[in-house]
This record gives C-alpha cells, structure tokens and sequence, in this order.
C-alpha cells in the first residue's frame, strides 16, 4: 500500500505532516504492510481518502523502521494497525467505549463507518473539544484487550 | 387598339371586377395584339396566346452574345489567367459577371415561362400546380402527359419521386380539367421545350463560371467548392450581392420549397440551401448537421466578402477558413470529460437553509409554548415553587430572590 498514500519512515517526515496540516484532520496509521488487518485497514483508507480530502489528510507510518519507535513509545502502541488523529498538531481523542482512548485499533468495517468516524473528530475539533465520542454502534467497533504489565 | 384602350378604361371607371374582361380577351383566338403599353403590357402578357410576347429573353441581343461567349471560353478550356491584371479590368470578370446576371435573368425568364405554362395547362389538369412545384419539373411533366387524359399510360419514372407520382395518378384520375385543343397544346409544349432550353442554358452558364470560380473567389471555393460557390453566385447575382447579403441568407440561398403532398412536416428536411451539397456538410454526422450548415454559412460569408474586396487572391484566408470549420467540427464530436466523483464536503461548512415565512411561522406554532402552559409557569416573588418533582429541585428563581436583596 506504500504506492497508494504517503507512507512515512523517518521522525523528521512525521513531524513535518504533523505541524503542517492546517485546519485538517490528520490521521496516521501505526501498522506493517504486511500484516492482512493492516491491509483491510489501508484498503478502506485509501478509498476514502479522495472523499475526505477536503477535511482530512490520510498517511501510513510504517513501525518497522527505526526511527519511528520513540513515536511507538510515546503513543503506546501495541497493537497494530493503530489509528491516531490529530487536528492542527493536537492529539485528538475518542471515546469509543473500549479501554483506549488515545487511538483507534483495528481496522473499520466499512469505507461510511471512517468518514463517519473523521467527520465526528472535524467536528469536535472545530467546537475546541480534544475528545469525541465515537459515533459508531457498539457492534462496529473492533474489540481488544489490554494487558498491564507490571502494574 | 383602341378598343382594347377603351375596354380597360371603362373596367376603371366601374371598378368592376377584371377577370371578366380579360377571360373575354383569351378566348380571342390568333389576335396578336402589340402591346406598346408598358404598364398594362405585363398583365395582358400573361393572357397572350403565343409564347414570343411573353418570353422575349432568348431573342435578346445580349443573351446570344453571352451564350457565345460562354461557349467559346468552355471550348478553350481553363487557360492560365494572369493574376497581375486587377480584377476590374480583366475581360473574363466582366465576362463572369454578366453570367451571374444574366443567370438570373434567365431564372426570372423560367419562371415567366412557368406561369404561361401554368395558366394554359390549367383547363387541362389544375391540380398538377399545386404538386409539382419546381418549373422544370412541372415542364418536364407537362411535355410527357401532353393532352393524355388516363395518366396509366404516361410513364413519369425517373422525373419525379415515387409518391409524387402516385399522387398525381390519383388526382388525374378525379381532376375537372378537359383536354386541350390542339393549338393551345401545341403552344403549350412549346413553351414547355422554351422552359427546358432556357434551364440548360442556365446550366452551361453556371459551369462556365464554376471553372472560373477558382479565379474568381478563391477563399469561397475553398471553402464549399467551386460548384457550391458558383450556385451561390449565381442565386445571389454575383459576388459583391453576395458579400452583401447577412450569412442567414446566405444559408437559404437555393432551399427547396417542401413538397408536402399530405405528409407531417415533422419528419421534414431543415431549411438548407445550396451549402446541403458541400462536402463538408455531407461528411458530418447528421445530429450535428444544423450547426455545421450555420458555421459553413457564416465563414462562407465572410470569405465572400474577402473575395469581394479583393483581399486574399492566394485563398489562404479561405484554406484557414476551411480548417478552423472542420476543427469545431471535431471537437463537438469529442466525448465530455470523464466525472472524477467529487470529494465529501467539509462537515458545517455550509450553513443550514433557515426558511421563514408564514408556512414555517404557523408549523411552529403547534409546538410553541401556550399561555396556559406560561400562566402556569409563573412565579411569584419570594414564594418558592411547588415542583411536582419534590424537594429534590431547586428552581433557578430562587437564586435570583436572594440576589436582589
């Protein structure tokens, strides 16, 4: 899928689409192509990301490269593929009824049920809220369990 | 003379009606009566018995000289012109414009002819005027049907269409005409052989000026081709007349009149002259015919008037003509661009529609608060509500009590 969307390897790429997307939903997608949720997951955002482009920026980041690990520890990500919104360099969050609130894991069944999610984030981030609540039914949402360690 | 003087005066001074008088002048048999009178000359020819007093074109000293002219040239063959000599003075332009003048004195002169045909063959059969309109083709059907009265043994393949000629069966089969008597036959068909000599002489002249059209006007003839431009000068009567005319003309010049014979005019042809016949024309899809007809008619225009003045003796102007033609052509035949699927709009980006108006205002009220319900809402000062909720509501009026003090 690095051929569809603009995939990203090195920290400086990350930040520079991270401070220069103005006034637009940034979401960037933590995960390996060659993982097959993953795949369903790009397949979805690569449909739509024409039909958000007015609203939205769609990037892949790619967590087998070197440099991206610190973003893997800041985030905490684990589980792949991972989704994590930004709107105008905020860390946008959204309460979908599962543990984690910072981001979004798993892949979305349907191409509607993504731009309905982003649209929610535009919203909310519009208002001046950092978090929104997911506008998805339960039943869409994909279900994963979190494993604390040490603590 | 002078009795035909008196006849007409006296039809003045009663004001009655003409038609008597010269339906009693006709059935004078043989009287070739000079006409000196120019005025009334016109009217009594069309009532003359004999086809020289009407038809006096093909005597003139003028329309001999032409014809020979024309001939001589034709036998020449296309000779290398000098392109030095100015137009004016060259003696083969003069040539070609008194061809396109005399061109339509010949097509006045057929249509004379037409009427003198028409008028003697009405006692035969009146209703073949109406169905055949062109009057070559009506002479040509006057000259085979002759003074036969069952049209069953008259073959008219191959001068008109098929459904004309059904028609003018039927017709003949139920038509109050008799047959004529053998003189007015005989002037009839003479005048039907004057019409066709006339119309291939008309021929001759347009051909000539055809193989001269490249010299002529050559940006028209690049154009439309030099058949199409003679016909055009020809109708128009000449070059400068045609400049002149606006480019709507122009497109009529030459249209048939449509031949209705019972048929909706809703299947019928578009009104196209002699432009129908270019090449140019032919090679376009027929949706697109009526546009093509209007730019052929307006660049066709205008190159006439280049060539009018004199502007372009190369005929580069009228090439360039032809190319930006087919060029437009071309491109409304090209498909319209794909529909790439347009992108969602930003969300909130276009505020909601608030209509008004009387039909809102009363939707609204059904659900508007009544002044039972705010009667009922009102407070008094310093006593607390009595909430149907209990004590577990605090009213916000409370506040605003301990407030004033």
């Amino acid at each position: 899928m690095e051929y569809l969307l603009p995939t990203l390897r090195k920290k400086q790429e990350v930040d520079a689409i991270i401070r220069d997307t103005i006034d637009k939903v940034l979401v960037l997608r933590f995960g390996r192509s060659s993982d097959a949720v993953c795949l369903q997951l790009d397949d979805i955002l690569y449909k739509s990301a024409r039909d958000v482009s007015k609203f939205a920026t769609v990037a892949l980041v790619d967590i087998d490269s070197d440099e991206i690990q610190i973003y893997l520890k800041y985030f905490d990500i684990t589980l792949i593929p991972s989704v994590v919104f930004f709107f105008n360099a905020h860390h946008m969050k959204m309460d979908s009824g599962s543990a984690d609130h910072t981001k979004w894991v798993g892949k979305f069944q349907r191409k509607q049920d993504f731009v309905d999610v982003v649209e929610a984030i535009y919203r909310g981030a519009m208002k001046g809220k950092l978090i929104v609540s997911c506008p998805l039914p339960p039943e869409r949402i994909p279900k994963f369990e979190l494993l604390y360690k040490d603590v | 003379m002078a009795t035909l003087n008196d006849s007409f005066l006296a039809d003045l001074d009663e004001l009655s009606d003409n038609e008597a008088n010269l339906v009693e002048n006709n059935e004078e048999d043989e009287d070739m009566e000079e006409d000196v009178d120019g005025d009334l000359a016109d009217i009594e020819a069309l009532n003359y018995d004999d086809l020289d007093s009407v038809s006096k074109l093909q005597n003139t000293q003028r329309y001999t000289d032409i014809m020979q002219k024309v001939e001589d040239a034709l036998e020449k063959g296309s000779e290398t012109s000098d392109k030095g000599i100015v137009l004016e003075d060259d003696p083969e332009y003069q040539l070609i414009v008194d061809c396109n003048a005399l061109s339509v004195d010949i097509e006045n002169e057929i249509v004379i002819v037409h009427n003198f045909i028409r008028d003697k063959y009405r006692l035969k059969f009146p209703e073949l005027e109406s169905l055949v309109h062109h009057p070559i083709d009506y002479a040509r059907v006057v000259k085979k049907i002759g003074n036969e009265m069952d049209l069953t043994l008259v073959d008219l393949e191959g001068l008109l269409p098929s459904a004309i000629i059904m028609v003018i069966s039927v017709t003949a089969s139920t038509t109050s005409g008799k047959p004529l008597p053998e003189d007015v036959l005989q002037k009839t068909l003479d005048a039907c052989d004057r019409a066709l000599a006339l119309d291939s002489a008309k021929k001759k002249v347009l051909d000539f000026v055809e193989s001269r059209m490249g010299y002529i006007a050559p940006n028209l003839s690049a154009i439309v081709g030099s058949a199409v431009a003679a016909k055009l000068m020809g109708t128009a009567g000449g070059l400068t007349a045609l400049a002149k005319m606006p480019a709507c003309n122009v497109q009529l010049l030459g249209a048939k009149k449509k031949n209705l014979a019972g048929f909706s005019t809703a299947t019928s042809q578009f009104r196209v002259g002699y432009l129908e016949q270019t090449e140019i024309f032919q090679s376009s899809p027929p949706s697109l015919r009526m546009r093509a007809c209007r730019l052929l008619a307006a660049k066709s225009t205008l190159a006439a008037r280049v060539d009018s003045t004199r502007g372009d003796p190369t005929g580069k102007n009228g090439r360039s003509f032809r190319d930006e033609i087919l060029k437009k052509i071309e491109k409304w035949q090209e498909p319209p661009p794909a529909k790439q699927p347009k992108p969602l709009p930003v969300p909130d980006s276009e505020p909601k529609k608030k209509r008004g108006g009387r039909r809102l205002r009363k939707m609204k009220e059904r659900y508007a608060i009544t002044d039972m319900r705010k009667l009922a809402n009102r407070m008094q000062f310093g006593v607390p509500e009595e909430s149907s909720l209990g004590i577990h509501i605090k009213s916000k009026k409370i506040y605003y009590k301990s407030l004033v003090h």
